[in-house]
């Protein structure tokens, strides 16, 4: 089968979020001679933006994305250390520290975006939720991060947010990280008196938003 | 049905799971399974569905999906699990009607079936929206109590302690929250009204000690006023729901069990929310032994619950409990557009269309999109409870054809809805007359336009 054959395949079995399926395609291509590299980049990650976008269009929900997810996270299993052996480092958008701040018990909407990151190519760090704000900042610290990315649903929480924005100044850590917010409680009027790099009303205008300010 | 203890208990005996896995492997499978096995659909067009097969279906779904999925316990990492007849028998045994309020202004609040003309719903005002000033707040609670078609109030939210904030779980958000009850109290009692129950106690306190502390009797939360205990979405029961389960149960206050299924989260789409909300309005009294429902699906996205497939699916949960429980339910609507516009008057005229048909009580929305501090205005609920009074005249099938006339007015705006106003934009601060003729001539003319399509309001 010519590769390009094998990448359709693999971007129709992320599509169809079907998990046996994409294994068989993975290995199939591999079988073949596909790098691994190659099978990530133009197979797999072009059927995690379809996914994406269907999710952005309200074509599937947050179950589809997920199952999407679980299957690609599948592929890398076995994908990874083929990159490792073949010397190829696997390249990421970027790095991304994401949680619900402190007091706040929301995790939906923070799902979403871990998914629509994992799935646009970002490396993320998932502290959950009811987040301290020093947690934040010691695995942006720890991990080298690119974004700490915030979430909170309650007005009372929101104070969270800035929490973390000044404790990143109190260590002069503040210019090291870029620094986003979203969640029902929030607005751009927040992110602009607490100083973050940038607000988004959604998890795919997070995604997007980050993708510009990494790059 | 089973006892409360009992209850607790499931959540320390019943399967270990991890949240992913209750999701991936239980909620979401089964959710898939329940919706294919009662053949539940949405046509993409209908806004009030009128097919009592697809009604009875989404509650039967709802009732196999408590049976299979069972709810998730995140302090134990455990499902608690229900037999179908523990499941049937409470939803059998659900209050069919809850007293709320004191003395002159003690009243019912029942559970209705739907396409039921001939009894008044009952009617509820308000919302939780942030207020900035002390007078703003009691100005707001005063207005909409003194309105006499009005049988209960929702309150706004005052965080506002020395002028900063109160954090979450802070003993200043005690404070506030004792502040918000007194405040809330003081608006009544300035109305005439001293007996009118508050039913969304309350909005300032996230954690239990907040409420405890301000259901203290010198504070003025009664037990027959109504207390809210949230289901976190989706399918989880948190400890803190069931401190306050425990507490309210005690002092056999009036519970409002409440919900907000998101749509394109875990539930999916318009299906996977009809049969969700139905399953939280059972899980309401099998596991919150609940007095009423706080029903609040919410898109979760756009943050508000007026798109078409959630119109359709508030409006079938509604009925299908309206036709198999009669539990006692409210809808919390959130709207696209701001205070005062007419795009949200014309949604929440759909809202209630579908709704108050479909066996809900009336419950005036609240802006959710264009928010703003203090733009919760008496007079737009007014409004609103009349268009529901209006609309309960109505069968399903009469209202489906207004529904569809309004859904065009608004429905391409709801990702970028009209801004609104606040309450000192509109009233004279003195006399607490409406001062801005705009914001008048725009409710009036959304009036005639409803009576235009056949949808007399009267003027209460």
């Amino acid at each position: 089968m010519a590769d390009a054959d094998h990448f359709d395949k693999l971007k129709q079995s992320i599509i169809d979020q079907d998990e046996d399926q994409v294994l068989a395609a993975v290995n199939a291509a591999l079988d073949d001679g596909v790098e691994a590299k190659a099978i990530i980049d133009q197979g797999l990650l072009p059927g995690l933006n379809v996914i994406g976008e269907q999710f952005e269009c309200e074509d599937i929900f947050l179950p589809e994305l997920m199952q999407a997810a679980l299957a690609f996270q599948a592929a890398m299993v076995i994908l990874e250390p083929k990159i490792k052996e073949q010397g190829a480092a696997g390249e990421k958008k970027g790095k991304i520290v994401l949680g619900t701040v402190k007091g706040d018990l929301h995790s939906i909407g923070k799902n979403i975006l871990k998914l629509l990151y994992e799935t646009s190519g970002f490396e993320v760090w998932d502290l959950g939720i009811d987040v301290d704000l020093f947690q934040f900042v010691d695995k942006a610290k720890e991990v080298d991060a690119d974004i700490i990315a915030m979430s909170a649903l309650l007005t009372t929480t929101l104070i969270g947010q800035r929490d973390v924005i000044e404790a990143l100044k109190d260590q002069g850590q503040r210019d090291n990280f870029k620094v986003i917010i979203g969640g029902g409680a929030t607005t751009k009027e927040w992110a602009d008196t607490i100083g973050a790099d940038g607000w988004a009303a959604s998890a795919y205008e997070a995604v997007t938003l980050s993708a510009k300010l990494v790059s | 049905m089973i006892d409360l203890i009992e209850v607790f208990d499931r959540a320390e005996t019943g399967p270990l799971t991890s949240e992913t896995d209750y999701y991936m492997k239980r909620y979401v499978p089964k959710l898939a399974e329940v919706i294919a096995r009662h053949k539940v659909k949405w046509d993409k067009e209908t806004i009030i569905n009128t097919d009592d097969t697809l009604t009875d279906g989404v509650f039967e779904a709802a009732v196999d999906l408590i049976a299979e999925a069972g709810a998730y316990c995140p302090e134990t990492n455990r499902v608690m699990q229900f037999t179908r007849d523990e499941i049937v028998v409470a939803s059998q045994e659900c209050p069919k009607a809850t007293t709320f309020g004191e003395r002159r202004e003690q009243k019912v609040m029942r559970g209705r079936r739907p396409d039921t003309t001939d009894d008044r719903p009952w009617v509820h005002v308000g919302g939780g929206i942030y207020t900035t000033d002390e007078q703003v707040f009691v100005d707001t609670v005063e207005k909409m109590a003194s309105f006499n078609i009005v049988d209960s109030v929702s309150v706004p939210s005052i965080l506002h302690l020395r002028g900063k904030d109160s954090r979450v779980r802070s003993p200043q958000e005690i404070l506030s929250a004792c502040k918000t009850v007194r405040l809330a109290r003081e608006g009544i009692r300035r109305s005439g009204r001293a007996g009118l129950p508050i039913i969304n106690g309350i909005s300032a306190a996230s954690q239990p000690a907040s409420m405890f502390a301000a259901t203290y009797p010198e504070f003025g939360l009664r037990p027959s006023d109504g207390f809210l205990i949230d289901f976190l979405s989706e399918m989880v029961v948190g400890y803190e729901a069931l401190q306050k389960v425990a507490f309210y149960n005690s002092i056999s206050a009036n519970i409002g069990s409440t919900s907000t299924p998101l749509f394109g989260g875990y539930a999916g789409g318009a299906e996977g929310v009809a049969v969700t909300a139905t399953a939280y309005m059972i899980m309401g009294n099998l596991i919150f032994r609940g007095s009423y429902h706080y029903n609040a699906p919410l898109h979760s996205k756009l943050h508000l619950s007026s798109t078409k497939p959630l119109i359709w699916a508030i409006a079938m949960s509604n009925a299908a409990i309206g036709r198999n429980m009669q539990y006692p339910m409210v809808n919390l609507p959130y709207l696209g557009g701001g205070s005062g516009t007419k795009q949200y008057h014309y949604e929440m005229a759909c809202y209630m269309l579908a709704v108050v048909t479909s066996g809900g009580n009336v419950f005036s929305g609240h802006p959710a999109m264009a928010v703003q501090s203090d733009s919760l205005i008496p007079d737009d609920h007014k409004f609103h409870a009349e268009i529901g009074l209006a609309a309960s005249n109505l069968t399903r099938a009469e209202a489906e054809p207004l529904a569809q006339k309004l859904f065009p007015l608004f429905g391409d705006k709801l990702k970028d809805p009209d801004k609104g106003l606040t309450f000192q934009e509109v009233y004279d601060m003195q006399t607490k007359r409406i001062v801005n003729a705009e914001y008048q001539k725009a409710m009036d003319e959304v009036r005639e336009e409803l009576a235009g399509m056949g949808l007399e309001v009267p003027v209460s």
